[in-house]
Formats: C-alpha cells, sequence, structure tokens
C-alpha cells in the first residue's frame, strides 16, 4: 500500500560500539529499508563518536553501564539525551520512529516520552523476573501505550510485556540474511563424514551461556568419541574457563576468539554440529537460526525461547537444560547417527527462511503501514499541544 | 498552610483527571486509525475476491459465496457485514488450500496478492485488536467511570470476524 519512499527514524537503547543481537537487529533492518529506498536514520549511545562510519548514524552521547539481564548494558538517559533526542526528532520529519525495547530506562523511552506521531515498538527481552522493571510498570505504561503498534521478537518477549505492562504485541522474530549463509563453503553436517567438529558460540565467559555445562559433559563425549573437536568462538579469555578441565580433555577444546560475520559464517557451515548450552535469559536465540540457516545441525537446552524457535520444522533436537549427563547422552547419540544429521541440516536450511529478512521485513513493513494511518509527520510533544495547533483529527 | 496544600491537591487531581483523559483520548484515536487501516485492507481483499471469481473457473456455487460476501463487503456499513467478512475469509481460504493441493488453479500472481494480502489482514487485525482490549482495560478502570472521561465515545466493540484464523 505504500510505495513511496518513507522517512524513518529508529532508536537503538544499547551502546552502538558494543556488540549484541539488538544492535545488529537494527543495523540489518535500517540497512535493509535503505536498500529498498527508504531514508532511515539511527540514532544510539556511542562511545566513540569519532569511529562512525555509516552516514545514517546519529549519536545521542556516551552510554553508561547498568546491570541488565544478567548482562552490563550500555545504556543512555538524561536531560542532555533527552535533548538530543528531541532534537533529533524534529531534524528528521519522520513518518514513522520505530524505537527498540522501549521498555527500559533508555533513549528509547525518552524518544516515546517525546514524541508524538506514528510509533511502533520492538521489544526483544524475555526477563520474567525483573522486578525493579515490574514496579515501575504502572509509571511506564502510558509511555508505552503511546505506540500505535508493539512487536515482539518472540513468544517469550509477548509473554514478559503481557506481564511487565498488560499489553500484547504482534510477534515478528529477529532476522537474518540467509543467502550469506547458503553460500558458505562447507556444507555443514555434509562437509566430512568421519570429523566430529561440534561448536559454540558467544560470550563464553557468562555462565548463562552455557560453556561450563558443556565443558562438564566433555570427558563423557571424549570417551565415546575419541576424535572429538569442541570449537569455541566468541569473546573471552580461555584460560579462565578451561582451568577447571582435565589436560587429556582440554586438549579436545579449540578457541577462535572473536569473529568476523564473515568468519562466522565460514565457522557455523564447518561443524557436525552446532550446541547452544544456554541455561536461561535468551528471548530469541538468533544464533540458532544463523546455524540452521548455513546448515549446521543443532542441539540446544531446552529452555522456553530455544524449544519455540525449533518447534517448526523439526530442525533441532534439544536437551533438559542444566542437564550435563543428557547433553553428553544427545551429543553421542546424534554424532553417531549420520543419516539424522544431514536430515536436521537439510530441515534446518528450509526452517530458517522464515527468519530472512525479506520476510521479516516485510511484516515490519504491514506494521508500519498500520501505524501510520491517521498519522502525519512525527512530531516532538508541546509542538502540536492543543493550544498552539489545531487538533487534526 | 492546609489551604496551599489543599490547593495543591486540588491542583495535582486535574492534571491526574486530564492526564489520564488524554490517555483514554489517544487509545480511542488508536483504535479509530487500527480500524481504517483494517477497513481499507477488507476493502481491497473484497475487490480482490470479486476478480479472483471473474479470472478464476470456479464451481457455481463456490462463486456465488464469494461474489455474494465481497458484494456486501462492498456495500454495507461495518454492523452489518460481520457474516459476510466470516464467510470471505471462509471461501477465500478454501480457496488458497484448493489452489495449493493443485484442485484449482488460480493465476499466480492474483493467488501472491491474495497471500500477501491475507497476511497483512491477520497483522492488522491484532493489531486493531489490542488497542480495542487497551481501551476496554482502562475504562473500566474506577477513575474513569466515576469521573465519566470515556465522555460520549461509544466502547469499540469486537466483530466475531475478527477472531477467525484466516
Amino acid at each position: 500500500m505504500i510505495d513511496r519512499p518513507l522517512r524513518i527514524g529508529m532508536v537503538c537503547p544499547y551502546g552502538w560500539d558494543i556488540p549484541g543481537g539488538v544492535q545488529i537487529h537494527v543495523r540489518e533492518l535500517a540497512e535493509h529499508f535503505i536498500a529498498q529506498g527508504h531514508y532511515v536514520s539511527v540514532i544510539a549511545p556511542v562511545s566513540d563518536e569519532e569511529s562512525i562510519t555509516d552516514p545514517w548514524l546519529v549519536s545521542a552521547g556516551r552510554p553508561v553501564p547498568i546491570p541488565f539481564n544478567g548482562s552490563v548494558a550500555r545504556v543512555l538517559f538524561g536531560p542532555i539525551a533527552a535533548s538530543r533526542v528531541r532534537q533529533w526528532i524534529v531534524q528528521g520529519e519522520f513518518d514513522l520512529l520505530h524505537m527498540h525495547e522501549p521498555g527500559i530506562p533508555s533513549i528509547s523511552l525518552l524518544a516515546c516520552w517525546a514524541a508524538e506521531g506514528a510509533m511502533v515498538g520492538t521489544f526483544h527481552a524475555s526477563t520474567p523476573k525483573m522486578r525493579a522493571i515490574a514496579s515501575v510498570g504502572p509509571l511506564i505504561e502510558p509511555m508505552i501505550e503511546k505506540l500505535s503498534a508493539r512487536i515482539a521478537v518472540s513468544e517469550m518477549a509477548q509473554a514478559t510485556l503481557n506481564n511487565l505492562y498488560g499489553t500484547e504485541a504482534v510477534v515478528i522474530p529477529n532476522g537474518i540474511d540467509t543467502t550469506r549463509f547458503r553460500d558458505a563453503k562447507h556444507k555443514g553436517a555434509g562437509s566430512s563424514p568421519t570429523a566430529a567438529r561440534i561448536g559454540f558460540l558467544g560470550r563464553f565467559e557468562e555462565n548463562r551461556k552455557g560453556l561450563p555445562l558443556l565443558l562438564e559433559a566433555l570427558p563423557k563425549i571424549v570417551k565415546a568419541i575419541p576424535n572429538v573437536e569442541l570449537v569455541v568462538a566468541g569473546p573471552g579469555e580461555p584460560g579462565k574457563v578451561l582451568a577447571k578441565v582435565d589436560p587429556q580433555v582440554a586438549k579436545h577444546v579449540k578457541f577462535l576468539g572473536r569473529l568476523s560475520e564473515e568468519e562466522k559464517v565460514e565457522f557455523l557451515s564447518g561443524l557436525n554440529l552446532y550446541i547452544a548450552p544456554n541455561t536461561g535469559g535468551e528471548s530469541f536465540g538468533i544464533i540458532l537460526a544463523e546455524a540452521m540457516a548455513s546448515g549446521a545441525p543443532v542441539l540446544a537446552s531446552n529452555i522456553p525461547a530455544f524449544v519455540d524457535l525449533l518447534a517448526k520444522g523439526d530442525a533441532g533436537v534439544t536437551f533438559q537444560s542444566e542437564d550435563a549427563g543428557d547433553l553428553a547422552r544427545k551429543v553421542i547419540e546424534l554424532l553417531g547417527n549420520r543419516p539424522r544429521l544431514l536430515q536436521l541440516a537439510e530441515n534446518g536450511v528450509a526452517a530458517a527462511i522464515r527468519f530472512d529478512w525479506g520476510s521479516v521485513a516485510t511484516q515490519i513493513m504491514s506494521v508500519y503501514e498500520v501505524a501510520m494511518t491517521g498519522h502525519g509527520k512525527v512530531a516532538v510533544g508541546s509542538e502540536n499541544a492543543s493550544w498552539k495547533k489545531g487538533r487534526e483529527r | 498552610m492546609t489551604i496551599i496544600a489543599g490547593v495543591l491537591l486540588v491542583l495535582l487531581f486535574t492534571w491526574y483527571l486530564s492526564f489520564s483523559a488524554a490517555r483514554l483520548d489517544r487509545l480511542h484515536h488508536r483504535v479509530e486509525t487500527s480500524w481504517e487501516h483494517l477497513d481499507a485492507l477488507l476493502q481491497r481483499r473484497a475487490a480482490l475476491a470479486l476478480e479472483i471469481s471473474h479470472q478464476t473457473d470456479l464451481d457455481p456455487a463456490t462463486d456465488f459465496i464469494l461474489m455474494q460476501s465481497a458484494y456486501v463487503s462492498r456495500e454495507e456499513p461495518i454492523v452489518d457485514r460481520n457474516d459476510a467478512e466470516r464467510s470471505l475469509s471462509e471461501s477465500l481460504k478454501f480457496l488458497r488450500e484448493s489452489a495449493r493441493s493443485g484442485e484449482l488453479t488460480i493465476s499466480v500472481r492474483l493467488l501472491d496478492e491474495l497471500t500477501a494480502l491475507t497476511e497483512k489482514i491477520t497483522l492488522a487485525i491484532s493489531i486493531h485488536l489490542e488497542a480495542v482490549r487497551s481501551v476496554s482495560k482502562l475504562r473500566s478502570r474506577r477513575i474513569y467511570r466515576l469521573f465519566h472521561l470515556a465522555g460520549k465515545a461509544k466502547l469499540p466493540r469486537i466483530y466475531s470476524f475478527e477472531e477467525d484464523s484466516l
């Protein structure tokens, strides 16, 4: 229905120069819409303003670290940030604002507070135990109400939203660029019929990502499959996590460090089995979608987000979360059953298509269309106050 | 001292009432615009149904249901066309399934358009219903009932066709 280029403003609450799921989501969505001919401007906290290379990125100031959801979130608020956000809204002449994670105190909430007009919010986190936020829920609720439409990235995120603010959202998953994974060099499970290369990717020093559990299961796996190789990718200090591991077992573990996007594709597509032993705190699990898209069979803990993601299309196997014994058993079983691995890989590639940006961005655009009905350009609050200007309804 | 405190309290309460009224007003506006959008999509669906009926070799019974409900959907106000929208949903779903299983040939263009439109309508309905439920929830609070903050605005209603799966 929308056949003209739109002016879209996106607000990312987390520090732009820190790697994270929300940042990647915002970047890729912005790039997708820009490629379609829309105008997109993203405002985010930036630690090092010198480092900005994207012309569409605007800095809201330096982020402040606060502990959130088991990690440290780098967000930003305060009067200076508020005035930068207002200025950005006024200058942008946007048709629509898209706030990410507007439920936490951040520039997304500030933008929500300042703006009047078509607004869409995407909720990423799923944190059922967030008491602090739950207690300010009634204060934030009227703010969240200003959003014309809400998106949750998973059933889990939707449930969290419902608990905290009593509102509903449409579920649209996070997007990935499946073509990039499809064209990968290796072919996942099929690349080498004898290798037993299992992989893990993530900030492995964080317990909730589950590497300690996998290392606990490793001795049993090594015993059953002597040529097994565990490849760990992601930022962190290997020495710390390996300290408790038997040296005989430790020599089966290889650390790659932080990977670039291209290296990640190569890494995933070279695996016989991708393992996600996360113990919780995950809302979506984009890495599972990426592993599926690159043809790596997936074995994941049965936390709700993963069960939800793997539900359609028999594209992965789950094990009992936090149970190292069950993890070891499932790994041994799967690596011993090559036809099953091939089948899982094939199903995964097919199931990953629903996460492709082509489909995800189309759905987001449909939500924009609903949100923009009956609204003109986005303005800041005082500009269109009733005493300054007649009501437009 | 007590007078100042009293005046402040009254001022604060007045502000709260006006804030609450503005909040509800915004939600009412959201219900209106989300309905406006949904209605426009429903009109497009009816037009598409007529086009499909013209260009596809349908059996007379399906054709009749399709044309009849599309016609009602185009002509009647919403209060009178809930049943028509329902049968339009049902018959278009039936057509899509028949096309998928190969029992029926529909032009690729029309089928693609129908699929895309159905996805949009599904989204539009869930966003609209969310707005409707927010209004009802807010209006059921005591302060809104006691002070008639909703004014003469009608309580938005949910039509049964909005609750069908498409």
